[in-house]
């Protein structure tokens, strides 16, 4: 079984943990992905187009942008490595939602496992609007069935009726 | 004369305003993806070409807007040159210093310092140089990047009424229409203050989930990296420290800011070639040179609309709806100038209002004032509506947003589309309060 793990610097525990558990069924071949969002650099961009700019592309900045991007995202898949060693490990960028489940279709995933949304800090979220949209757009249109990983929330529980 | 033929008052005024009307459609869409300049500088190459606009009249109306030039060109320099010696990595270091590991606090913090450089170096310098060195670092720090860009982004416009010197289309305005510094404070302080208080209070509700983090000290960069040459960077301090008050007291003597921008400029310029920090080239590089013939084109157009009689119209219409009263005046020419701004740019929407209110020129000073300030406001704020761009750009990020993938754009128009209005409504209400 080929899993992909969807890593996004908040989850590598809850995600590792689940991971775990589906080796001790079979043997199991796992990718740590992450993705360098390519959304907020558009944002830079189309503010730029507000002022009349062209677009950032060989400017110091955008160095310090993209060592700062990249440091980050080793790190992330470095940690998911200290959790899972036997992990291969894969580095996109892009739109997070597209990389992944093209990921998936390229490297044959049988199953995708992913947070709903990132937490910064936050307590744990359940009801309407929990599922962040890259998550919600794996779901609809990831090539292997999908895994979402919802927070431990019992506290919340019962819901009122 | 229409190119070798004489042509009656009715067809002049038709073509004249046809191509003016088609510029500012072609700057609204974009056909072709052709930048604003371009389109901007066919329409002043068209009415120039036809006749429809006499040369004397072209080089007399890019004389008289001679400040607004020099002020866009030194505001750059003056802005680019302090991103060479690091300035602005500096602060953004200093600023999540002073959070103490706090994400809230950087937060805030990112918020003053865009308020702090939007008033000392204009929107530009905030939405263009800041937003980037605001990436860095929360990207660094493992924060949740979109909050912090939409408060560099926001701020920039929000904090471009603090000083006439704090967004480029005041001193379009004030070059045209001038206010004493004691007025200018006197109607737009209050109102800066109380809109950077909504501003930041929404976002901070907004946000409040995401802010709950805090961050690793290990991973702040030293303020000290951010320098990359010591004496440059404390060169540029003095100069600052230097330009900042001068454009206070060049604001109250009325004498021109753009000589003040200049002169800045080409101190910090002398200084970065003094140590090599840059070369001419580079420093010209640094420079957004079509914005002077977007800026160029779109005077020569409106002043051939104006010649059609079209602005004034314009302007008694603003009048009407005003219905003669300061509090009219100033919801009028907020709305007016926020949706124009929306629909054309702001720098567009700005050489129209200074064309069409030359009919208030002679209105009681309140109403003067009044749609003097409430334009100035209003071409600042309104673009935070769609922030991204114009409504056109709206409309294509909903386009793309039918293909199911997320469009972060359109992340910023659902923000500015909540706040934005209501800071307008309680901008312009303070600025009536406040005459």
């Amino acid at each position: 079984m080929r899993l992909l793990c969807c890593l996004d610097g908040t989850n590598t525990k809850q995600v590792s943990l689940a991971a775990q558990m589906f080796s001790t069924a079979e043997p199991v071949t796992i990718a740590l992905l992450t993705v360098i969002d390519a959304g907020p650099r558009r944002d830079i961009d189309r503010t730029r187009e507000r002022f009349w700019r062209p677009p950032l592309r060989h400017e110091p900045v955008t160095d310090e942008m993209q060592a700062a991007e990249r440091a980050v995202s080793e790190d992330i898949l470095k940690t998911g490595l200290r959790h899972l060693p036997q992990a291969e490990t894969l580095l996109r960028q892009g739109l997070p939602e597209l990389e992944i489940v093209n990921a998936a279709a390229e490297w044959r995933a049988d199953v995708i496992l992913i947070c709903p949304r990132a937490e910064h800090g936050e307590p744990p979220n359940i009801g309407p609007r929990s599922v962040g949209h890259v998550a919600r757009f794996v779901l609809d249109h990831a090539p292997c069935p999908v895994l979402l990983l919802r927070p431990l929330a019992g506290e919340q529980f019962p819901i009122r009726r | 004369m229409f190119l070798f033929f004489p042509l009656s008052e009715f067809w002049r005024t038709l073509l004249a305003s046809i191509i003016g009307l088609l510029t500012l459609a072609g700057i609204m869409v974009r056909p072709f993806r052709w930048s604003e300049a371009r389109i901007a500088m066919a329409g002043a190459g068209a009415l120039l070409l036809l006749g429809l606009i006499r040369p004397a009249d072209v080089a007399r109306t890019l004389l008289r807007d001679w400040n607004t030039f020099l002020f866009f060109l030194g505001m750059m320099v003056l802005s680019a040159l302090a991103e060479t010696a690091g300035l602005f990595d500096w602060l953004a270091a200093q600023a999540a210093r002073f959070a103490k590991r706090s994400a809230a606090r950087l937060f805030l913090n990112v918020f003053l310092l865009g308020t702090l450089i939007t008033m000392i170096f204009s929107n530009d310098a905030t939405a263009l140089i800041l937003t980037p060195v605001v990436y860095v670092l929360v990207t660094r720090l493992r924060l949740p990047v979109l909050p912090y860009l939409f408060a560099c982004t926001f701020i920039a416009d929000t904090a471009s009424f603090l000083l006439p010197i704090s967004n480029p289309i005041n001193v379009m305005i004030l070059s045209r229409f001038p206010l004493d510094l004691l007025t200018f404070l006197r109607l737009l302080s209050l109102p800066s203050l109380v809109v950077i208080a909504i501003n930041l209070g929404i976002f901070y509700l907004r946000y409040r989930k995401q802010l709950r983090g805090s961050f690793e000290i290990d991973h702040l960069p030293t303020a000290e990296k951010a320098v990359r040459h010591k004496a440059y960077f404390r060169y540029t301090l003095w100069v600052l420290a230097f330009v900042a008050p001068s454009y206070v007291i060049a604001s109250a003597f009325q004498f021109p800011l753009s000589l003040v921008a200049i002169a800045g400029g080409l101190l910090l310029l002398a200084g970065a070639l003094f140590w090599k920090r840059t070369t001419l080239l580079e420093a010209g590089k640094g420079t957004s040179w079509p914005i002077f013939g977007f800026i160029a084109g779109m005077f020569v157009v409106v002043r051939a609309i104006e010649d059609t009689g079209l602005t004034l119209k314009l302007g008694k219409l603003l009048l009407h709806l005003s219905r003669g009263t300061s509090f009219g005046a100033v919801m009028v020419g907020t709305f007016g100038s926020a949706l124009g701004t929306n629909l054309i740019n702001n720098v567009p929407m700005a050489v129209v209002m200074n064309s069409s209110l030359g009919t208030v020129q002679h209105a009681a000073p309140a109403i003067r004032n009044g749609f003097v300030a409430a334009t100035m406001f209003g071409c600042d704020l309104g673009p935070n509506l769609t922030t991204v761009g114009s409504l056109a750009t709206i409309l294509w990020l909903l386009i793309l947003r039918q293909r199911d993938v997320d469009v972060s754009g359109l992340d910023y128009f659902k923000v500015g589309v909540v706040v934005t209005p209501l800071m307008l409504l309680a901008g312009a209400f303070t600025i009536w309060l406040c005459m």
